[in-house]
């Protein structure tokens, strides 16, 4: 069993069919880029596998587990120890810096450790930025702070959707190499939505959604 | 008079099945927390044990040498359980880095056969035993007071199934199992000896507590240690040093000063715990990364606090009943005129009772008989378990006699408190006890006795005797 088994998802809003008829498998380390048109089902998908959403019908079993059996509580702890977010939008706390916005993330997940936190910041080239609120931060480093705090709990699945949306080509780039370089290091999951094709390069396989079924699947050899 | 003996008897045994039954709840939530409910079967042998023991005992042994021995008895337990208790806080206070722990089957299968059920067996055995006893000899005098004894033991027994009853019924309405996570080995003997502090008085309603007793006993050893350790690093003896010395030495001998060296005594190790558990930094355990790293120490630091908790409401039980029981220890001292006693054909008798006094009224008496143109000063006081007769001077202090406060008698000299109950022992700063015989209406005490105890005295100044 694939360490992601997403099976024959249907999610349907009051008058939308966001996704009908979704199966994917995800081997484990896998890196897998998520693209297509807006309105595909993209964000839909991805939201259905980090349990922030639930399916009209079908299955996401991640690690053994179906996720959808899980209770609040369940999912919360599943979610806190397995999985690592980062959005388009940044979503750090504007009054706390960098370093505490990495501390938070630590201390719901089981305690604050200073030292370590700062490490994280410095394997993402933040370490002279420490003590910057977001607002004292550019995109990119905003972004850097994302991806320091959605893999402080070294969790075994990276969801990110549109984690470039905001940011210029150079930056993008910096990202994406951070990304590989401690994906090949810790060797974590990783699904990615993007709808840039430059980003969609970076993967071991890109799946393209269309209309809320996946069109094509392909695997790439970049990595 | 009836109705009052029965709710006395009923409140007594209610109080040692809930002792019994709170002790249960407890250990089997302890116990299931680590897989070893079937222990709990070795509890309940020794509970049944002592409540065969208890009658057999009372029936076979009474009087008040009976009741002195129980109530050594109970403090021997109490102390044995303070003991236990320390030991276990040290050895869990981290102080001491743990060595490897030998989790093996077979040693695991050795533990629950052979050694746990018959420790527990023992600990249970000697917690009820002494308190069983205390309670049931008190219960039998009641029975003793009252026409038809049957009603007084079966109304005991009531309250013993109730008091036992309220815990099981609370166990199975709520199944509080999750209370055992707060309980490890030193947590459950500080349990234990507060179970028996607040619940080891032997005398029905009037004494529901053991604190005052344990409050007197801890001063007494106290003071005896510190003051046998001032005579013997005061030989020889400086003349300079004598009064104004004794009165220094007395300060530290006062009901205050002893009772916190006796309450620094009982929370040291608790403290010394409660210390290394909270404010000492955990070792870093070992994970292959930080995030599992810093969830097992998190789960570990959980553990303290919570195991700490009960350590810490045993400091707080402990500070407030000791500040609420000794708030007046320091009224005056009451030191009575000796009355005059002639000696008639080598003996000196003392009456009872007397238009003026009633000698067994709890208070101090003084005695004072002439003889070859001396003093010689008696005291007399009623205590737990008979009179006790002394003379009015210590082997140690110049002879300047004993005044009263609370349930002590006070070295005038040197302001020593005594517990009244332990008087007649010898030595040190007690009053020289002496051998005496009584009947309906005298206390009778050879001349020769007397004679012969005040060699102890030290004569003239202080302190040459003891030099
Ligand atoms: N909460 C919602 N309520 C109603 N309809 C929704 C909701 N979320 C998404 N949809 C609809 O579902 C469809 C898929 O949306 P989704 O956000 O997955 O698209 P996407 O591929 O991520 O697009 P984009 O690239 O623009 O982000 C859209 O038609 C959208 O309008
Ligand atoms: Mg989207």
């Amino acid at each position: 069993m694939p360490f992601i088994d997403v099976d024959n998802v249907i999610k349907e809003y009051d008058n939308a069919h966001a996704l009908r008829g979704v199966s994917l498998g995800i081997e484990k380390g896998q890196w897998l880029n998520i693209v297509g048109p807006s309105g595909s089902g993209k964000s839909t998908l991805l939201n259905l596998m980090g349990g922030l959403d639930s399916p009209s019908a079908g299955s996401v079993v991640i690690d053994e587990t179906d996720i959808n059996r899980l209770n609040e509580d369940g999912m919360a702890r599943f979610r806190r120890e397995k999985m690592g977010f980062i959005f388009q939008q940044s979503h750090l706390i504007p009054y706390l810096n960098a370093l505490e916005n990495v501390m938070l993330a630590q201390y719901f997940h089981s305690m604050s450790d200073e030292k370590e936190a700062s490490e994280a910041l410095g394997r993402v080239g933040l370490s002279q930025r420490l003590r910057h609120r977001p607002s004292q931060l550019s995109g990119g480093e905003q972004q850097r702070v994302c991806i320091a705090r959605a893999l402080i709990n070294s969790p075994e699945l990276l969801l990110a959707d549109e984690p470039t949306g905001n940011l210029d080509r150079e930056n993008t780039r910096m990202i994406l190499e951070l990304l590989k370089k401690l994906h090949e290091e810790e060797h974590f999951t990783i699904v990615l939505v993007t709808h840039d094709p430059f980003v969609a390069q970076w993967g071991q396989r890109i799946v393209t959604m269309e209309d809320g079924k996946i069109r094509c699947d392909e695997l790439v050899c970049r990595l | 008079m009836s109705s009052f003996v029965v709710s006395e008897a009923l409140a007594t045994g209610f109080k040692e099945g809930f002792k019994a039954g709170i002790i249960w709840l407890v250990l089997i939530a302890y116990l299931s927390k680590h897989d070893r409910s079937s222990l709990i079967r070795s509890f309940h042998a020794a509970v049944l044990t002592v409540l065969m023991a208890t009658p057999l005992f009372l029936v076979y042994y009474s009087g008040p040498p009976a009741k002195d021995a129980i109530r050594n008895f109970i403090s021997f337990s109490f102390s044995l359980l303070l003991i236990l208790s320390a030991a276990s806080l040290y050895h869990a206070s981290g102080i001491k880095p743990d060595g490897p722990l030998d989790r093996s089957d077979s040693k695991a299968f050795l533990m629950n056969r052979f050694i746990l059920p018959p420790l527990i067996f023992f600990l249970t055995v000697a917690f009820f035993l002494p308190d069983m006893l205390g309670s049931g000899s008190f219960i039998k005098d009641l029975a003793a007071i009252k026409e038809s004894g049957r009603s007084t033991y079966i109304s005991a027994l009531a309250g013993f199934a109730s008091g036992y009853l309220l815990w099981s019924i609370i166990y199975r309405t709520l199944r509080p199992l999750w209370i055992g996570g707060f309980f490890d080995i030193p947590q459950i003997f500080l349990f234990l000896s507060v179970t028996k502090l607040l619940g080891g008085g032997t005398k029905g309603l009037a004494e529901m507590t053991l604190i005052p007793s344990v409050q007197r006993g801890f001063m007494k050893f106290s003071h005896d240690f510190i003051h046998q350790t001032f005579v013997f690093l005061m030989v020889p003896d400086h003349q300079l040093l004598k009064t104004t010395t004794w009165n220094f030495i007395g300060f530290f001998f006062g009901p205050n000063i002893a009772g916190f060296a006796a309450l620094a005594g009982i929370l040291f190790f608790p403290l010394l715990f409660l210390y290394y558990r909270l404010f000492r930094p955990l070792p870093d355990p070992l994970a292959e990364t930080g995030a599992e790293r810093r969830k097992v120490k998190s789960g570990l630091l959980f553990d303290r606090r919570k195991k700490a908790l009960p350590v810490m409401l045993f400091v707080l039980l402990v500070l407030g009943s000791w500040f609420s029981e000794s708030g007046e220890s320091l009224s005056k001292l009451y030191i009575p005129k000796p009355k005059p006693v002639v000696e008639d054909k080598g003996l000196i008798l003392i009456p009872l009772k007397d238009p003026s006094m009633d000698i067994k009224d709890g208070r101090l008496h003084k005695f004072a008989l002439q003889h070859n143109n001396q003093e010689i000063r008696l005291l007399v006081i009623n205590k737990t378990g008979g009179l006790s007769v002394c003379l009015d001077a210590c082997e140690i202090c110049p002879p300047e006699g004993y005044g009263q406060r609370d349930s002590n008698v006070v070295c005038v000299y040197c302001n020593t408190p005594i517990p009244v109950d332990t008087l007649g022992q010898a030595g040190g700063c007690n009053p020289i006890p002496l051998s005496f015989e009584q009947d309906e209406q005298f206390i009778k005490i050879g001349l020769k006795e007397l004679l012969k105890k005040r060699e102890f005295i030290p004569t003239g100044a202080a302190g040459e005797k003891a030099g």
